[in-house]
């Protein structure tokens, strides 16, 4: 305290506007309580983040190793049991299979017609902000009502969809009422949605990369997809591994979709793991085996984001 | 050949924008019809008739309209709360240096990767057996504060030049002062894209109100929307077309009269032009 109060009384005096500043015994007061406030800031937000992220966070990493009654009363220690039982249980092995395949037919497909369209919609010239406007709104729309209104174009009978079919002589597909095309009639919406999320982003990636790359390019006649695969997705490999992981990120947490338009069904066709969790905590209140999965589906997630690092350390090298 | 790229091209903005933007119209145009004609008219583009009944049938029957006033409470005491608390973290997080809020900086990093369904179980066991299960408060609540929040708004405050913060203290400014009246008014634009980014989440978020809201008067938008689809509307599509329209109206209209902000709070990037 000491040894700080007489360099700020000195910076003080080297300030004009504050030569006739408060007295300094008033001053050391002041400063001592300058000192405690950027706790008090920042002790609202840490709470918070205590209470309803970190807390629950470990909680439910130990839950995963208890045996949880429904009625309350003490957890028993039951180790790995609440693992085996989430890989071994028929239904939740089937849900881990539909994320697979939900992801497979979602994150590639929404990469490359994300990037596409960004790449597009960046040569549209004069039409470009109106072009970027139109293929960013699925991005905004609120999930829940577009689950609804997709439901009723996948109608089986006067929906749009299959109306549409019907012209090419096609007959009526039950698409969310079938267990063959529930899971892909729900990630087709997906990619619908995805699609404009990872446009977004590459549109942000390409706007960083400078013009006189562009002419150099030219001038070198690099075009097409040699440009894209050797010049431009290289500059912006930072958006590329994020718009990845976003994808991943919304690929593996698809809820309000499924829960709209299938639930889950029909025989768990379209159940991922996210629905399942919510299954197994809020229907079976089974909230061993909803930690177990839940921590089973974080370890995933977290080798995706050491596959990020990993890419990106690559490219500084 | 160059014609013919240019065909292709255009061609193919075309068919991306008809993808995009279909599913909207068929909303709008389902939600004008009236209701007898939904199922007859089949792929009809046009509207066989002009009719804003089915508006007032999910407006009141679909109980959207209250839901409108939940949705717009809970929306506006989540961006109060929020920008109350991440503001001031975001400040000190930027602007302090020392091994603690290193130390917090890093927790709260590293709390953005934790996915919501992780913590989810036991937030809803605590706000049960604190008496706020099926309340406006439990709605709230676990919202009050965002790490991606405060990471977005700390990366706008590195871009203000420590030299002014330096100035201001000189002046005898303490960190309250500093904040409120040199770094919020600078990071306007950073706390824009936060609000819009907050309002947004926050507004579509479903899985939490539909743990949480069990009362009717408690359901959010989407919510509400759901809950008339899987039980009271059935198959009145024109009905529940319109409730789609009420409930993505907001979002998108956000959307359109902030479109930059809006991306810089998705992407978290700002983005030229």
């Amino acid at each position: 305290m000491t040894a700080v109060a007489p360099t700020r009384a000195a910076q003080r005096e080297a300030a004009p506007a504050a030569a006739e500043g408060p007295a300094p015994r008033k001053v050391s007061a002041a400063e001592r309580f300058d000192r405690i406030v950027p706790a008090l800031l920042i002790a609202p937000a840490a709470i918070g983040i205590i209470v309803f992220v970190l807390v629950p966070a470990v909680l439910s990493f130990v839950a995963a190793f208890f045996e949880v009654p429904l009625a309350g009363g003490a957890w028993t220690f039951v180790g790995l049991d609440n693992f085996v039982r989430v890989v071994t249980d028929p239904a939740i092995v089937q849900a881990i299979g539909n994320t697979l395949v939900y992801s497979a037919l979602t994150i590639v497909p929404s990469l490359a017609i994300g990037l596409g369209l960004a790449l597009l919609a960046n040569k549209a010239g004069r039409a470009k902000p109106l072009v970027r406007t139109a293929l960013f709104l699925p991005m905004t729309a609120n999930l829940v009502a577009m689950a609804v209104v997709f439901n009723w174009m996948f109608a089986t009978n006067g929906g749009f969809i299959n109306e549409m079919l019907a012209l090419a002589g096609i007959g009526p597909v039950n698409w969310t009422g079938s267990p063959d095309t529930s899971l892909l009639t729900v990630a087709l919406v997906g990619v619908w949605r995805s699609s404009s999320l990872t446009m977004m982003i590459f549109f942000a990636g390409l706007s960083t990369i400078p013009t006189s790359i562009d002419e150099a390019n030219r001038a070198e006649g690099i075009r097409g997809l040699t440009k894209l695969w050797r010049i431009t997705l290289p500059m912006m490999k930072p958006t590329v591994v994020f718009a990845t992981v976003l994808s991943v990120l919304t690929s593996v947490q698809a809820f309000d979709t499924i829960n709209v338009m299938t639930q889950g069904g029909p025989l768990g066709s379209s159940e991922t793991v996210l629905t399942m969790i919510w299954k197994l905590g809020f229907s079976y209140y089974d909230l061993g085996a909803a930690s177990a999965l839940s921590l089973l589906l974080l370890l995933a997630l977290m080798g995706v984001g050491i596959l990020q690092r990993r890419t990106l350390a690559g490219g500084r090298s | 050949m160059r014609f013919l790229g240019k065909t292709v091209m255009w061609a193919a903005i075309a068919v991306a924008m008809v993808i995009a933007l279909f599913p909207f119209y068929w909303m709008l145009r389902t939600s004008i019809s009236p209701q007898e004609d939904v199922y007859l008219s089949g792929m009809s583009l046009l509207p066989d008739g002009f009719t804003l009944d089915a508006y007032g049938r999910a407006w009141t029957d679909g109980g959207l309209g209250h839901a409108m006033l939940v949705g717009a409470i809970v929306t506006g005491a989540i961006l109060g709360i929020q920008l109350l608390t991440c503001l001031p973290a975001a400040y000190v997080l930027s602007k302090v240096h020392s091994r603690w809020t290193a130390i917090v900086l890093g927790v709260i990093l590293a709390s953005v990767l934790i996915p919501a369904q992780v913590t989810l179980v036991p937030t809803f066991i605590g706000i049960n057996l604190a008496g706020l299960g099926d309340s406006m408060a439990g709605l709230i609540l676990p919202f009050i504060t965002s790490a991606f929040g405060i990471f977005l708004l700390r990366q706008q405050m590195m871009s203000i030049p420590t030299a002014l913060m330096e100035a201001a203290r000189t002046d005898g400014l303490g960190h309250v002062r500093t904040l409120v009246t040199i770094v919020t008014p600078l990071c306007a634009p950073g706390i824009a894209a936060f609000s819009v980014f907050t309002v947004f989440a926050t507004w579509n978020e479903y899985l939490w109100p539909l743990l949480v809201a069990r009362s009717p008067e408690l359901r959010t938008p989407p919510l509400a929307l759901a809950v008339f689809q899987s039980a009271d509307a059935g198959f009145d599509y024109a009905a529940l077309a319109a409730g789609a329209v009420i409930v993505t109206a907001p979002v998108v209209l956000l959307f359109l009269f902030a479109q930059k902000r809006f991306v810089q709070g998705m992407s978290g990037t700002e983005v030229a032009g």
